[in-house]
C-alpha cells in the first residue's frame, strides 16, 4: 500500500493531473446537434427499410396470388377440354357395328 | 445534473424521447468524450468512437432496464466502443513498438494535443499497459471514478479493479525509471 502511495506520488508530482488534449472550438456546443442528426438519419433509413420490406411483402402476395388465379384457369380449361375428350370417348364406344356400315354405305 | 428518474420515464415515452435522449448527449457528452479520447488519442477518432457509443444507446435505448445507472450504461457502451475501436486499429498495425514509435509522432503533430515531452512519455507509458490495466488507470487517475461506479462499468470485482491499478501506477513508474 505504501509503495502503492509512493508510485503515485511520483506520477503526481512528475505529470500532475492537467490535461494535455485540446478540443477544437465549440466542438461540445455542436457536438448534440451533429448526434440527433445522425439519429434522424438512422430513424429514416430504419423507416425506408420497413417500408421496402412491406413493399415487397405486398408484392409477393399480389404476385403469388396472379399466380394462383393463373394456374386455376388453366386448370379450368384443362378440366372442361378433358371432360370434352372423355364424352366423345364414350360416344364412339356406344357406336355399334350396324351404325358403323350404315354410314359407310351412305358415305358412298 | 439531470434528474435520472425523469429522463428514464421520458425515454419511454415516444413523444419526449428524442429530446429526453438530446438533453443525455448534454449531459455526458463531455465525460465520456474525454474517457475516450484517453484511450484513442486523436480527436478525430475519439469524435468518432463518442457518436457511435450515443447511437448504440439510441438503438439498445428499449433494452435499457434501469438496473444501473444511465451514466454507468453509457460509460460501459464507450469502453466497449473504444476498445473495439483500438482492437481494428491494432490488426493494422503489425508490431506494438511501431504502434509506440507511431504514438510520439501522432501526438507531435496532433494540433488538439499540448503536451510537452514528458507528457508524450506519460502517454507511451499508458499505451504499453495492457487493455484492462490502460482503462482503470484512466479512469481512477484522471477521472478519479470511485472502485465501486466502476466496478459496475467494467463488469469486474473492486478488488480486482484495485490489483489492476496498482499493477498499472507500478508499471508507469518502472517505464520512468528506465527511460528517463
Amino acid at each position: 500500500m505504501k509503495d502503492l502511495m509512493n508510485e503515485e506520488r511520483f506520477i503526481e508530482e512528475r505529470f500532475g493531473n492537467e490535461n494535455p488534449f485540446r478540443v477544437p472550438n465549440h466542438y461540445f456546443d455542436e457536438f448534440p446537434q451533429r448526434v440527433m442528426k445522425r439519429i434522424a438519419q438512422q430513424k429514416r433509413r430504419r423507416r425506408m427499410i420497413r417500408w421496402s420490406i412491406a413493399a415487397m411483402m405486398t408484392g409477393i402476395v399480389f404476385s403469388s396470388a396472379f399466380v394462383l388465379d393463373n394456374f386455376r384457369q388453366q386448370n379450368a380449361t384443362l378440366e372442361a377440354d378433358n371432360t370434352q375428350y372423355i364424352e366423345d370417348a364414350l360416344d364412339y364406344s356406344m357406336i355399334n357395328n350396324m351404325e358403323i356400315a350404315t354410314y359407310l354405305t351412305e358415305a358412298e | 445534473m439531470i434528474d435520472e428518474a425523469r429522463i428514464i420515464t421520458q425515454l419511454k415515452e415516444k413523444s419526449l424521447k428524442e429530446a429526453a435522449f438530446n438533453t443525455l448527449v448534454h449531459e455526458y457528452q463531455e465525460v465520456l468524450y474525454w474517457q475516450i479520447r484517453r484511450l484513442v488519442i486523436s480527436h478525430d477518432d475519439a469524435d468518432d468512437v463518442l457518436q457511435n457509443t450515443f447511437i448504440k444507446a439510441w438503438m439498445a435505448l428499449d433494452d435499457f432496464r434501469a438496473e444501473s445507472k444511465i451514466s454507468t450504461w453509457l460509460f460501459r457502451i464507450a469502453i466497449n466502443e473504444s476498445l473495439n475501436f483500438l482492437e481494428k486499429k491494432k490488426k493494422n498495425t503489425d508490431i506494438i513498438s511501431n504502434a509506440i514509435e507511431g504514438l510520439t509522432n501522432q501526438l507531435m503533430s496532433d494540433p488538439y494535443f499540448d503536451g510537452d515531452e514528458t507528457q508524450i512519455l506519460l502517454q507511451k507509458a499508458i499505451a504499453l499497459l495492457p487493455e484492462k490495466q490502460r482503462v482503470v488507470f484512466n479512469l481512477k487517475y484522471f477521472q478519479e471514478i470511485k472502485y465501486e461506479d466502476m466496478s459496475q462499468m467494467l463488469g469486474t470485482s473492486i478488488g480486482a479493479l484495485k490489483a489492476s491499478y496498482h499493477h498499472a501506477v507500478k508499471k508507469i513508474t518502472d517505464f520512468f525509471q528506465q527511460n528517463d
